[in-house]
């Protein structure tokens, strides 16, 4: 167990190794940082000079690399561009409305998924079966900057329920996790059905009916726990879409997160900031990815880590 | 001597196609007396499985009670509720199916799924249940029974699981265990060793065993009295003695033929030309008639059950006189 974390740990050290060589190439080719803040185009040569050597983009590239690799070691991302702050501190600020808007998607999609996937299963075929591949089709057919856009009209400017933007309590968290969580649900909703009508038809299913226990049991104690693995994985594997998906929904609803973060950074060439946002989801998907994967051994005991993997 | 435990009367279970009854057990009637063991023996598709899968109350979706009733005790299944059933699961008919090798839940211990159905129908603690467990491992012949508790079934072998099935099946000394093809899917010296131990622990408990079977010589080794099913009906219920020295419907005949090899285990007929009609498209008459080869006119008109004077019950023409002078002789 313990080699197997460690050995993962490494791998996620490349992957991320291999997302900043990506990230630190492909935004210099977007253009030059300075020439924006100067765009009114009345400096002087001489001082567009100045500003590019105190940002330290007068080295060559390899040698801003080496230094973008050696903060990154301490996990320092440099100093941004624009505000002058610690890129760690902007994120830092950020990190918990983008973890939380994640967390209340995902959450969302379970809690709508999850009743409808199995009903859906164990009523195959009936009404509430086909209540539900409708909505799991109009769930992933949802634009959710459409679905965001409609939810704020209903639920906040006519009904006024609920706040249409902003960061500060609970409420705030709910239109936009919906809007995040949609999408997945549909998804995800086909997933459990698909998963459980497999395990439903499985010999053990027939054992545990024999035994005389509940309806109930048999479908959530023999059913849905058989059904779950395949559920997590899929649940991990979207995780990042998520995170992408999030990007969207905080510009619909000005959620003060990482997603806006980049988007504002990207408009500025604020290289450092791109940089340490993009690096920092990187770094919470392979650290989610670990997670999931350890969590079947939780889930399934045939799977243990370590010994024959 | 013998007491009768359980007792099946006109059973019949279909399909409903178009407002159409399409049987796939076509009005069966059985008894099973209490500590024998039953064998059904029929060629695959003829409703062994379905027959007992309705003494359970688990037949599948799609497929219904038509009518008939099946009585244990003061029971009568035919107007049970899913309460009703659920009672009876476990308790007093348990059931062993023929793949052991997905039979257990994976993701649970052995105790886990043996404490289950002991919890389930008996007010005792988990402590208690988990003793039980242990028990019931010892009674069947699991070596190392206190580490078996708490492996999970994919660290077991066929045979094992098997004999767990048996372990969670008997946990809670039921009446009547139904076996369908328990030992098909396991290798040849399991399998005997599997039988065994089904005999061993039913003097033990004195249970009643319905054994289903496409083998005869596991019938002759297990069997007290077997019937034969064809095409969803009962054509021969006899002593296994009887059925092995006698055989006497021309199906049982052709079922015997094909069995140069007591031992031998048959799946298709090559003796009996054709094969098994399929529901919904049955024959007129006899649904033997069209493989049989003493087919004449009479069986253009399916045949009761005749008593022969041996005690043999045969559904066929050739012996309605027999059963005639049987009659006669009274
Ligand atoms: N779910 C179902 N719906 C409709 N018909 C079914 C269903 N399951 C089985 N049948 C039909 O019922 C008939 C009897 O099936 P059953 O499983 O009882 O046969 P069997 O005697 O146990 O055969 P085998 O020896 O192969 O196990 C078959 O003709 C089959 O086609
Ligand atoms: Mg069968």
């Amino acid at each position: 167990m313990f080699a197997y974390i460690v050995r993962r740990m490494l791998h996620m050290l490349l992957v991320v190794f291999v997302i900043s060589l990506i990230i630190f190439f492909s935004i210099r080719l977007t253009g030059d940082p300075v020439s924006v803040m100067f765009s009114t185009g009345e400096a002087s040569k001489e001082a567009i000079e100045a500003v590019r050597a105190n940002l330290g983009l007068d080295k060559p590239l390899p040698v801003q690399y080496a230094i973008f690799i050696k903060g990154l070691l301490t996990f320092d991302f440099g100093e941004s561009f624009r505000s002058g702050m610690p890129v760690t501190t902007l994120i830092m600020e950020r990190a918990w409305a983008t973890l939380s808007l994640a967390l209340g998607g995902i959450v969302v999609a379970i809690l709508i998924a999850f009743p409808v996937g199995i009903l859906s299963a164990v009523k195959r075929g009936s009404g509430v079966d086909f209540f539900g591949r409708i909505f799991s089709l109009v769930g992933i057919s949802f634009p959710n900057f459409w679905l965001g856009i409609m939810l704020i009209l209903v639920f906040a400017v006519y009904l006024q329920w609920l706040p249409a933007s902003g960061f500060d309590s609970f409420q705030h968290l709910i239109l936009p996790s919906i809007t995040l969580g949609m999408i997945l649900s549909g998804i995800l909703a086909r997933l459990v059905r698909s998963s459980m009508l497999e395990v439903l038809n499985q010999q053990y299913i027939s054992t545990a009916k024999s035994k005389g226990i509940s309806e109930w049991s048999v479908i959530m104690k023999h059913g849905f726990r058989n059904a779950l693995l395949p559920t997590v994985t899929f649940l991990g594997l979207q995780f990042g879409s998520l995170l992408g998906g999030t990007v969207i929904v905080e510009q619909v609803f000005s959620w003060p997160g990482i997603g806006t973060l980049i988007i504002d950074a990207i408009n500025q060439r604020d290289y450092p900031v791109i940089q340490g946002g993009v690096i920092f989801l990187a770094i919470i998907m392979v650290v989610v990815n670990l997670l999931v994967d350890l969590s079947y051994t939780l889930i399934d005991p045939r799977i243990k880590t370590g010994k024959e993997a | 001597m013998d007491i009768k435990l359980l007792e099946v009367v006109n059973l019949k279970v279909g399909v409903n196609q178009d407002n159409k009854e399409i049987p796939i057990v076509n009005g069966i009637s059985f008894h099973l007396n209490k500590g024998e063991t039953l064998g059904i023996v029929g060629e695959s598709g003829c409703g062994k499985s379905m027959t007992s899968l309705a003494l359970m109350g688990l037949l599948p979706p799609g497929v219904d009670w038509q009518s008939g009733d099946i009585i244990l005790e003061d029971m009568h299944f035919k107007n049970f509720k899913n309460k009703d059933w659920r009672s009876v699961r476990g308790k007093k008919i348990s059931m062993i199916f023929q793949e052991p090798m997905s039979s257990l839940n994976p993701v649970y211990t052995v105790a886990d799924q043996i404490m289950e159905i002991v919890l389930n129908h008996e007010n005792v603690s988990k402590r208690q249940a988990r003793v039980r467990a242990l028990e019931m491992l010892k009674l069947v012949g699991i070596p190392r029974p206190e580490q078996v508790l708490d492996e999970y079934p994919h660290q077991l072998s066929g045979g094992m699981r098997q004999r767990i099935m048996i372990a969670i099946a008997l946990a809670c000394n039921p009446e009547i265990l139904i076996a369908d093809e328990p030992t098909t899917a396991l290798d040849v010296t399991i399998q005997a060793q599997i039988l065994e131990l089904m005999k061993e622990i039913q003097e033990k408990l004195h249970m009643s065993i319905v054994l289903i079977t496409h083998d005869l010589g596991v019938v002759a080794e297990m069997c007290d009295r077997v019937m034969v099913m064809y095409a969803g009906e009962i054509v021969e219920k006899a002593k296994v003695v009887d059925l092995f020295d006698s055989p006497k419907h021309p199906y049982t005949q052709g079922l015997l033929e094909s069995l140069p090899d007591i031992n031998k285990q048959m799946e298709y007929l090559s003796s009996i030309p054709g094969i098994v009609p399929a529901p919904g498209n049955m024959p007129i008459g006899c649904k033997f008639s069209p493989r049989c080869p003493f087919v004449h006119d009479r069986c253009s008109v399916n045949p009761p059950l005749f008593d022969t004077p041996e005690g043999t019950k045969v559904k066929c023409w050739l012996y309605e006189e027999a059963s005639v002078k049987k009659e006669a002789v009274l």
